[in-house]
């Protein structure tokens, strides 16, 4: 019987980490040829203050990390637009207001504060995967998917640059917002497995790994999540070989494929 | 004769600025004319394009385009406005092949949710074989030479197959030769697709001899507008744009 609960437990984990690598690096492929990299960072600290308000009110902490990390990726395109600064810059305000909620939060808690619940927020917890996680996961994974499909033209030029596709016709606002909004849920729903703190490199670095062996978007958006899936698949048995936190030996595996990745690269290479 | 393009008395403001940068603009410019549009830097000559194709709104006046009001139908509009900017965002990393760049000049044209055909991929093809850009075809876009960037972005916009085309400085980065040569591809496309062509040029020796009507910006106004041989005289061409008015 604990036997098959523990079976249970591993498929979970690891069709919960082939979900959360390939959505996270689907959408780093965006954040990070857009130059929002600090956005997956600011939606994770979102995220981390919706939760911590979440502990707070005795709720559940997904629901909050949820509202949070959308009500950013919502207002992030028009603030940005509407205030004629950099999205990166109005990310950096966003990121420090939404640590110092998160903490404070957690501040107002006491008896919770540094409980399993507020550290599984901060760097995940894989082992607690539920069916309901998972059919998440497949949701968010399913609609991003069908999102690049469906709108592969649209997407593929405001990625090559916002005012060229709104020059050729394209409506490029509502795709912009969308891909904020998809990011934004894509972290929410991955926090279980990375966390807040660690999602981030989850987003950046397969995408930031592929970039080095390619100059065609096409295959770039094809093989991150890909490179997404693997990191995880890897950091997981990493996890489980050395006793390891598993967002942890995810971030430290994608990391180690960028560093390969940047070392081997043909795009410095001469001849 | 079907007009084109039209702007009455139009002013253009960039937001947060109190000056505008186009002032009371009324300018009328019929199907298939072919039309330079020269002044000294900071004139309102990109402001004039941006605002003929919406990509900057007017605060006052009308703007019609094929006969539509552009107001809050920009997109629509677009698909059949052909734009080639001065800048653009490529750099040596971005991961873009020439072929990709120069099928999305259609991609408004297609629609959402439609398919790329084959038919669009042809038409790409062809253009990158009419601009000479056919052997680079598979090259990362930012790997390129700025002459042979501009001549993927003049493909681009040519592969639209677009009612108007509107260019902004498109030969600032092309050798003379190749000025020559691609000037004389866009008379062959004004002259066998009557297109109607409004092209931004700084040098006046490169306005192409298609073209039948200058303009002349300064200070955001338009402050001369007529036959080439009127206002290129060669005595004004020797003192440069300003004081070159009539």
């Amino acid at each position: 019987m604990l036997e098959l609960f523990s079976t249970k437990i591993i498929l979970f984990a690891i069709i919960g980490a082939v979900l959360t690598g390939y959505t996270c690096s689907l959408m780093g492929t965006f954040v990070v040829r857009m130059n929002l990299s600090s956005l997956g960072f600011a939606m994770s600290h979102a995220a981390f203050a919706g939760a911590a308000l979440g502990i707070f009110l005795r709720k559940d902490p997904l629901i909050f990390a949820l509202l949070f990390s959308t009500f950013v990726s919502l207002a992030l395109g028009p603030l940005a637009d509407k205030a004629k600064l950099k999205t990166d810059v109005v990310i950096g305000v966003i990121f420090s207001l939404s640590m110092a909620l998160g903490l404070l939060f957690l501040n107002l808690s006491p008896d919770t504060a540094m409980s399993s619940t507020a550290m599984s927020i901060l760097w995940g917890s894989v082992l607690g995967m539920t069916t309901a996680d998972i059919i998440y996961l497949l949701i968010i994974t399913v609609i991003a998917i069908l999102f690049v499909i469906m709108f592969f033209k649209e997407i593929n030029a405001i990625l090559f640059d916002r005012k060229l596709a709104r020059s050729s016709g394209i409506n490029d606002k509502p795709f912009y917002y969308l891909i904020l909004l998809l990011t934004s849920l894509t972290v929410a729903f991955s926090l279980k497995l990375v966390g807040g703190l660690l999602v981030f490199a989850l987003m950046i670095n397969p995408t930031s790994s592929v970039y080095q062996f390619s100059y065609d978007m096409k295959k770039i958006i094809l093989l991150s999540p890909i490179v997404g899936v693997i990191s995880c698949l890897l950091g997981m048995l990493m996890s489980f070989s050395f006793d390891l936190p598993t967002g942890s030996a995810i971030a430290i595996v994608c990391s180690a494929i960028f560093g390969i990745s940047v070392l081997i690269s043909p795009k410095r290479r001469k001849g | 004769m079907d007009k084109a393009i039209e702007l009455n008395a139009v002013d253009t403001t960039y937001e947060g600025e109190k000056i505008p940068c186009l002032k009371n603009i009324t300018l009328h410019i019929n199907k298939g004319e072919f039309i330079a549009v020269i002044g000294p830097n900071g004139a309102g000559k990109t402001t004039l394009l941006e605002t003929i194709n919406g990509l900057l709104e007017s605060n006052r006046g009308e703007v019609k385009v094929l006969g539509k009001a552009l107001r809050g139908d920009g997109n629509s509009i677009r698909k059949y406005v052909g734009y080639v900017p001065q800048d653009y965002s490529i750099d040596e990393l971005t991961p873009f092949l020439v072929s990709d760049v120069v099928l999305m000049g259609r991609y408004g044209k297609i629609g959402l949710l439609k398919p790329i055909t084959k038919k669009d991929k042809e038409i790409a093809s062809n253009m990158m074989e009419y601009m000479g850009i056919n052997n680079i075809s598979k090259r990362p876009i930012g790997k390129l030479s700025g002459g042979q960037a501009q001549k993927v972005m003049i493909a681009r916009a040519l592969a639209k197959e677009p009612e108007i085309i509107l260019m902004d400085e498109p030969f600032s980065n092309l050798d003379f030769e190749a000025r020559r040569e691609v000037s004389e591809k866009l008379i062959h496309f004004h002259k066998n697709k009557g297109m109607t062509f409004v092209i931004v040029i700084h040098d006046i020796a490169s306005i192409p001899k298609s073209c039948n009507r200058v303009i002349v910006m300064d200070n955001g106004r338009i402050v001369a507008d007529g036959n080439k041989e009127d206002i290129l005289k060669p005595e004004l061409l020797e003192m440069g744009y300003k004081g070159m008015v009539c």
